[in-house]
């Protein structure tokens, strides 16, 4: 691998990949590591390094975390900012990398059982609503211990909530969310390292 | 030949108290010191040992001690603190308590020096540490009485197999703690891991930093022989957790050089914990009008670095953290200062 | 950090409130509907009303989250929730760390950027609703441990000094101001549970992530939570856990739902049932088993039920 150019174009690519405003304070980052040793991802997947990623965005480089398989594995724990040293909100920029990836069409797959559970939700006004077959053990079990059995969520919640998926665009978001044009993601921060899965 | 008849009162008899005396009262001025503990010494009095040079505190502190004694200009208060203090044209009226006996006094002086000196943060903050949770934790000025125990021969304690040595604990730290850097726990921190190995050869010492600041004369080197020739290994990450196991402690950190997540088993941990000043500074300098930050360490007045008000200065930590050398700098500093005040402004005695 | 970050419960809880609002989780509803009514058992022995709202929908964080879809949605429909418990004057309690994460977290976006809150309220505004941000978000654990002393008083089934090893799921400990305990270092679950007679281990995965909540359950189950889950319950094993509770009916579907296919994959037993701390309160509080709905639950709960001496009442476990 010929020995990497350096390639700085720190001015603006952070706002690009922070357009909600939710990590301001990024550049504080010490490099300390804080973040990685309490990280459960990184204990289990070798190439996961929040601190390299933070630093790869504040370079202005989306080479390696734009169509990289390391990014669709964090948990969104936040041991990371829990023990950050500056709180910076490292989940909160995880989720703007999400969007970014795809928005250019990488990690789909890893969106649309999502789509499907969201669209349901907009149905129901609760998320994880089983199908049928599923409805019938729950309506038991919660009989059986003395509730409703099914919670009680008014006709009105359930039209309102649909609504504001409708009026903030996130229906039409959804209907939109496909994989057919999906390029594949890898493992991108591999460099130097033993990976085994 | 001006008469010298200005008295200065110097509160704290930590080193940079003792130098502002001693260089006052060498000069022919009367001197008040007075010491909150029962004894002169402070900070420099529970050293084990120093850097650059491994040379041994109480020497440096005994030579202090026996120029104090053959200097008679300087009256030493010891076990006694400032209750209150009042402004009566040039002079400060400064009333002292003793700690235990009670006994109460009334003092009138031109010029005062504050030399507070600091103490250590409270690294129970971190629960992620485990500081006032598990035994074997401990903070930077324990483990140096730990080596003083050692060091006599005639300590019970099992020596460690293992010591962890965490930097930056409090400092650096905008979310729990203080953003600023202490200065000196690079520096101790590299003297205490190498006393350890020099203690005792076989066992393991870890230093976890995000960087290491030497910047002094020899400082550099004396941090390199500990690496290079002492042996002990510094691990660039700031450890995230301590998690206890079978009786042993459990250092999770990032090997931030190899981006590698680790884990290190050690008997006992050290925090380097951030220097902040000890308490009583701002309450003290309230009295006398000083100015402090927002910290509680004094401040200084633009041009001059060791005065913080009228007729007020201050020497060492309590203006900032600061090492050996440089508290003996600073209390020479201030008691310059006071004497060229005398010089300028002569005062009949009282 | 100007805010304090840890406070005391009193501080926290100047007064014990006569009435709260119970926020219906949606995992909970489904998947554990127990949890939901051991809290309004318990909270009834305690003498603290229950309010509830059918016009409450889901918090919406969840698919937020996974990516499924963009903040604005999850802003208004927290605006409009909240906003609805507004309208009755009370402090929102949720009983699940992640509509506890979710809706801290929106609202703390909509209470420090005026733009945001302005979005969100032009949206709700339309169906009649408008957020103030004056309602407090609370979890039903900082009420426990608040009533920590009249929870051990009422105390009828001690649990005698059964070994419990505490999950406290990660979206609670992760918020910046205002919680019970450090993320460092929590241990007031370990207090409510020796005031109830059990015994708290702490076992060294204590503070491991359960891997359910952004859905890299559904994504990444193999590769990624399964070896995750499987550190966390053979740290569990090697310190004698006999039960874990969680504070989070997501946790409670991760740490439960896949235990037995751990078994099947690493050839290893735990048998660790894993439920609410409020149902263990419940328990210990004499709340008849029948009502805390553990039939939910894929590990069986029977071993526990058996080494208490419970009455297991009608309905099978």
């Amino acid at each position: 691998m010929p020995r990497e150019k350096y390639k700085d174009k720190a001015d603006g690519l952070y706002k690009q990949v922070d357009t909600y405003n939710l990590v301001e304070n990024l550049e504080t980052c010490l490099a300390c590591g804080k973040c990685v040793g309490n990280c459960p991802v990184a204990s289990l997947s070798p190439s996961y390094n929040p601190r390299q990623i933070i630093s790869d965005v504040l370079n202005g480089d989306a080479e390696r975390w734009l169509n990289s398989e390391e990014i669709w594995r964090c948990f969104w724990c936040a041991g990371c900012a829990t023990v950050c040293p500056n709180d910076i909100q490292f989940p909160l920029l995880m989720m703007q990398l999400r969007y970014r990836a795809v928005e250019h069409n990488y990690g789909l797959k890893y969106i649309m059982p999502f789509k499907r559970f969201a669209l349901r939700a907009r149905e129901d006004g609760l998320t994880f609503a089983p199908s049928e077959k599923g409805r019938e053990k729950i309506k038991r079990y919660r009989s059986n211990l003395g509730a409703t059995p099914w919670p009680e969520i008014s006709d009105r919640a359930k039209a309102e909530y649909k609504e504001l998926f409708d009026l903030t665009g996130a229906t039409e978001y959804l209907n939109n969310t496909s994989d057919e044009a999906e390029k594949p993601v890898i493992l991108k921060y591999t460099e130097g390292r033993i990976i085994s899965d | 030949m001006k008469d010298k008849g200005e008295t200065t009162l110097v509160v704290g008899g930590g080193l940079a108290g003792m130098e502002a005396a001693l260089k006052i009262g060498q000069a022919g001025y009367k001197v008040i010191l007075v010491e909150k503990q029962a004894v002169l010494g402070g900070v420099l009095g529970q050293l084990y040992s120093s850097f650059p040079r491994w040379e041994d505190p109480q020497a440096l502190l005994n030579n202090k001690l026996q120029q104090i004694q053959q200097c008679p200009q300087i009256m030493v208060l010891t076990g006694m603190s400032i209750t209150n203090a009042q402004r009566d044209d040039k002079v400060y009226i400064v009333d002292l308590q003793g700690i235990n006996q009670g006994d109460i006094r009334q003092i009138r002086v031109d010029a005062v020096v504050l030399a507070t000196g600091f103490e250590l943060f409270d690294a129970s903050v971190y629960g992620e540490y485990g500081y006032g949770i598990y035994p074997n934790v401990v903070n930077s000025l324990e483990f140096e009485a730990k080596l003083k125990e050692w060091g006599s021969g005639h300590s019970e304690q099992i020596p460690p197999k293992s010591v962890a040595f965490f930097k930056c604990v409090g400092s650096r730290d905008r979310s729990k703690g203080k953003p600023y850097c202490s200065k000196i726990c690079c520096m101790y921190t590299a003297k205490q891991a190498g006393i350890v190995k020099d203690m005792f050869p076989e066992a393991k010492a870890y230093v976890f930093y995000m960087d290491y600041r030497a910047s002094g004369k020899d400082y550099e080197e004396f941090t390199r022989s500990v690496i290079e020739t002492k042996h002990v290994r510094y691990v660039r990450g700031r450890p995230s957790k301590v998690l206890p196991e079978n009786g042993k402690l459990i250092v999770r950190a990032e090997d931030t050089l190899m981006g590698v997540p680790i884990e290190v088993e050690v008997d006992m941990i050290v925090l380097a914990a951030a220097i902040i000043p000890s308490r009583g500074t701002r309450e003290l300098a309230q009295m006398f009008r000083a100015v402090t930050d927002e910290y509680g360490f004094l401040e200084h007045e633009t041009f001059n670095p060791v005065k913080a008000g009228d007729r007020v200065f201050f020497a060492g930590a309590c203006g900032f953290a600061i090492e050996t050398q440089g508290a003996q700098y600073q209390g020479a500093a201030a008691a310059a200062e006071v004497i060229a005040l005398f010089n300028r402004d002569p005062q009949g005695g009282d | 950090m100007t805010e304090q970050r840890v406070v005391s419960p009193e501080e926290l809880f100047p007064e014990v409130p006569a009435s709260i609002f119970l926020f219906r989780s949606c995992t909970g509803s489904m998947e554990y509907p127990g949890t939901e009514n051991a809290i309004k058992e318990v909270m009834n022995k305690l003498g603290v009303n229950i309010v509830m709202d059918p016009d409450q929908t889901c918090c919406s964080g969840y698919l937020l989250t996974c990516s499924a879809h963009k903040p604005e949605v999850s802003l208004a429909v927290t605006a409009r929730n909240l906003a609805i418990v507004e309208k009755q004057n009370l402090d929102t309690y949720v009983f699940c760390n992640g509509c506890y994460g979710y809706n801290r977290e929106l609202s703390h976006i909509m209470k420090h950027n005026p733009a945001y809150m302005q979005m969100a309220n032009d949206v709700i505004a339309k169906q009649g609703y408008k957020y103030e941000g004056k309602t407090e978000i609370h979890h039903v654990q900082e009420l426990w441990y608040r009533l920590k002393d009249e929870i051990a008083s009422k105390v009828v089934n001690p649990l005698q000094g059964l070994k419990v090893g505490v999950h406290y799921g990660c979206h609670y400990l992760a918020q910046q101001y205002h919680i019970l305990d450090d993320g460092g270092y929590p241990t007031f679950h370990e207090e409510i549970i020796e005031a109830i007679g059990g015994t708290p281990v702490f076992y060294k995965e204590r503070q491991l992530c359960c891997g359910y909540s952004v859905g890299r359950g559904i994504t990444h189950k193999e590769v990624m939570v399964q070896p995750h889950l499987y550190k966390k319950f053979k740290s569990a094993k090697e310190a004698g856990v006999e039960l874990i509770t969680t504070c989070c009916p997501g946790c409670n579907v991760g740490l439960d739902r896949e235990q037995p296919n751990l078994t099947k994959r690493y050839e290893e037993e735990f048998n660790i049932p894993v439920i609410d701390i409020s149902q263990l309160i419940g328990i210990a509080l004499g709340v008849p088993l029948k009502k805390l709905g553990f039939e939910a639950n894929t590990v069986p709960l029977n071993g526990i039920i058996n080494r208490l001496g419970l009455e297991r009442g009608e309905s099978s476990l």
